[in-house]
């Protein structure tokens, strides 16, 4: 009982209030008693015995409320012996008339007892629903916290929080990374608070066991911890060490209490485990996926270029001797362009495994528009279809922070598909220009545009569709292998923190849009900056 | 005399084609399959011309080598010989590239790459063979662009063209690797000196500057040309 009453849970204000509240408590039974015997006294001589002693009664259950069992007890015992002194003829001895007065002293302290027993069973029973509230309440707010899915850092301060709020004591906690591993590796466990090296034993043997050691368990009584798992509902996910006050470790409630809340939370992480391994589960059934599509593309759009090359090659292998010179360059122009149009789908297909996988990381660095596309005409002129390509690059604009190789394939890929999708007579033009916040690169063609419903789904992986091939004109060969191209622009535009979009020219054609948010351009020491006559 | 080629590469049909290539130019061509080889070859393959001349006077080396790594040959030719190192790589972003032209590598080529460009880098590498040794170029003339760096002049189509001191700096030092390519890295530390080693942003400015005073279309250059995420190049002359 008094051991209850020590949990910080269980009072309603903590510290030096309490003992400020008992003494109040205390004033106010004895001042109850003290106004009874005044009142006896005052009143005493015009009332029989009798009447004093209903008086004497209701005084000792007046204090009752105020007053300790035990208190109360001793107060009603003193309070019959003094009655018996003062009121009770012959007055000033204790001598009594057991057959007048004996029975009715004697039902007066029975009655005074009785309240003050009942009283205390009432107390205890009240504090009892009370204590139950509260720890009901205590898990369903640490539930509460728990769903609301913060760090898992975060959670095990708030879990530690609430064994300190139950017991007063100190807590270690140890939650497991991913499986129980082999050896006691703590790399593969979170911890909060410093554990000794008997704790941290103790915390890997409680994880393993998945039961609670310590004293109040029946295991491992001698100990001077509680060693409590942190269950789900199929396995332990870490333990708790609760170094509480002596007094406390053997209390089963408190126990019982502790050992919900660490349940509580391994039940919470139990349910996180579960989501990652839904979220795993269905990012790999996307990997496959985007694998099947692979193949399917992979089987189409390399064996295409395979063939002709190799139908080349083997034309000036097996008919050397019957081809002419013109027809010999031909052919070996042709294994060219194809082996680089190879070339180029290795590194898109190459680039999109590598942009779709997480934590890829890009080699920022700071970039000039002008110079990436300076290198990408120069690129671009050395291809056969490259003269009909024109750059306007605004002035004055800032420095970009990106990948020059990644960008500089974006770039190389929409000029290719501007190339590839338009009329050989005429320009594609690359525009430079800063818009808004963002630094903007347009590709545009005079080609015959895409149509409606294919603008969003050109930048799905593989979806190269008859739909564009028909919409265009001009020799089918080369409109093969845009299947993976835009998909990878819009990748590495998003790996850019910025947005690759389509939109359709006012007289006919296509202008593809990488918009890039601008940076701050880092300043340039004012010492190194000369004067430029 | 024919001038001696050490290509070390372990793809068996790539070496030989690029052997039958270098051959057909003229080349004396002796291949390595591996890290082990070429070090071999390099060691004890022929004699030494001088204490800084190796018997080879250009070696072509593949960094994805079954045994080891570009970098372990490449420190060993630096440790006594300037011979000339042009580095293959199989990935366009490869760290390892960057590190080895940082080291000393002279110029590089992504796979796949056209026999022609090969060619056309192994004939910079060795004009460039032994600088060290010879006095360095100072006079550089291409397409109506004349540079004389011990006369501190630029003309750009018979006009001099005004330039800063970094600016004419930056340009010295493209001028003195004509042909090939230099890091950012290492014009940052030639130019500005080693605390400016990751400072790109400066020369994005300069190199600006430079292409507007030089090119007549800053927007598409002829002369100062960019790789991306590499460095930069200053047109090979005789190209």
């Amino acid at each position: 009982m008094r051991g209850i009453l020590r949990y910080r849970l269980m009072q309603s204000s903590p510290g030096t209030s309490t003992k400020k509240l008992r003494i109040q408590r205390l004033l106010l039974g004895t001042g109850t008693w003290a106004l009874g015997w005044v009142g006896m006294h005052a009143v005493d001589g015009r009332f029989a015995v009798a009447n004093l002693a209903m008086m004497l009664v209701l005084v000792s259950a007046m204090a009752t409320l105020w007053l300790s069992t035990r208190t109360s007890m001793l107060l009603s015992m003193a309070s019959v012996l003094a009655f018996n002194w003062t009121f009770v003829p012959p007055r000033q001895t204790f001598h009594v008339d057991v057959m007048q007065d004996g029975i009715l002293l004697g039902s007066m302290l029975l009655v005074s007892w009785l309240i003050a027993i009942l009283m205390a069973r009432q107390r205890s029973a009240t504090q009892e629903a009370q204590r139950h509230a509260r720890q009901a309440e205590q898990l369903r707010g640490l539930n509460e916290t728990l769903r609301d899915g913060a760090a898992p850092t975060a959670d095990m301060r708030h879990v530690a929080q609430a064994l300190h709020d139950l017991v007063d004591a100190e807590v270690v906690l140890l939650v497991l990374r991913g499986e129980v591993p082999a050896s006691n590796d703590a790399a593969q466990a979170e911890w909060l608070g410093m554990p000794t090296a008997d704790e941290s034993a103790g915390l890997w043997h409680c994880t393993r066991e998945r039961s609670a050691f310590g004293p109040g368990t029946g295991r491992y009584e001698s100990l001077t911890s509680w060693y409590l798992p942190l269950r789900g509902g199929t396995a332990a996910y870490g333990a708790a060490v609760v170094r509480a006050p002596g007094a406390l470790l053997a209390d089963r409630t408190a126990l019982r209490q502790a050992q919900a809340l660490c349940d509580q939370y391994g039940l919470a992480l139990e349910r996180r485990a579960a989501t990652q391994a839904a979220e795993q589960a269905r990012q790999l059934a996307q990997i496959q996926a985007v694998r099947n599509a692979m193949l399917a593309a992979i089987s189409h759009d390399y064996r295409t270029p395979l063939a002709t090359i190799l139908g080349a090659a083997s034309s000036l292998v097996e008919q050397d001797a019957k081809l002419d010179a013109t027809r010999r360059e031909r052919l070996a122009r042709t294994i060219t362009e194809e082996a680089e149009q190879l070339a180029r789908l290795t590194d898109n297909t190459l680039q999109l495994a590598r942009l779709t996988t997480t934590g890829v990381e890009l080699q920022m660095d700071w970039e000039s528009p002008e110079e990436l596309i300076g290198a990408l005409m120069h690129r671009t002129r050395r291809r056969a279809r490259g003269q009909r390509i024109r750059a306007r690059v605004e002035a004055g604009l800032p420095l970009i922070r990106c990948d020059a190789l990644l960008l500089s394939q974006l770039l190389d890929n929409l000029v290719d598909n501007a190339l590839k999708y338009s009329d050989g007579s005429q320009e594609v033009e690359i525009v430079v220009r800063h818009l808004g916040g963002h630094i903007v690169f347009a590709v545009k063609d005079r080609g015959a545009g895409v149509p409606m419903e294919w603008r969003e789904r050109i930048f799905d992986a593989f979806q190269r569709g008859e739909a564009v091939a028909q919409g265009a004109e001009g020799d089918a060969p080369s409109r093969r292998g845009a299947g993976v191209g835009l998909t990878v622009c819009r990748a590495i535009a998003q790996a850019h923190g910025g947005e690759l979009r389509y939109r359709a020219r006012p007289h006919g054609g296509s202008s593809f849009e990488c918009w890039l948010p601008e940076a701050e351009t880092p300043r340039i020491n004012p010492a190194c900056v000369e004067a430029n006559q | 005399m024919t001038l001696k080629v050490l290509l070390v590469e372990d793809d068996r049909e790539l070496r030989s084609m690029l052997r039958d290539v270098m051959t057909v130019e003229g080349y004396d061509v002796v291949t390595a399959a591996s890290l082990a080889e070429g070090l071999a070859l390099l060691q004890h393959g022929g004699q030494a011309r001088s204490a800084s001349q190796a018997w080879v006077d250009l070696v072509v080396l593949d960094l994805g080598l079954p045994d080891g790594d570009g970098e372990t040959l490449l420190a060993h030719l630096r440790r006594r010989h300037g011979t000339p190192v042009i580095v293959i790589s199989a990935r366009q972003s490869d760290g390892q590239k960057i590190r080895l032209l940082d080291g000393g590598a002279d110029d590089y080529l992504v796979k796949p790459f056209s026999a022609g460009e090969l060619l056309a880098r192994m004939r910079v590498c060795l004009r460039h063979r032994g600088t060290h040794a010879m006095p360095a170029v100072t006079r550089y003339e291409s397409d109506g662009l004349c540079i004389d760096l011990t006369a501190h002049q630029v003309l750009s189509g018979g006009q001099p063209v005004h330039l800063t001191p970094t600016e004419f700096k930056l340009l010295a030092r493209l001028v003195r690797s004509a042909g090939q390519v230099v890091t950012h890295r290492q014009l940052l530390t030639d130019v500005w000196g080693s605390e400016y080693a990751e400072h790109t942003h400066y020369l994005r400015l300069y190199m600006g500057q430079l292409r507007a005073k030089l090119e007549a279309s800053p927007a598409e250059p002829h002369r100062l040309l960019t790789e991306p995420g590499v460095g930069y190049r200053l047109v090979d002359p005789s190209a």
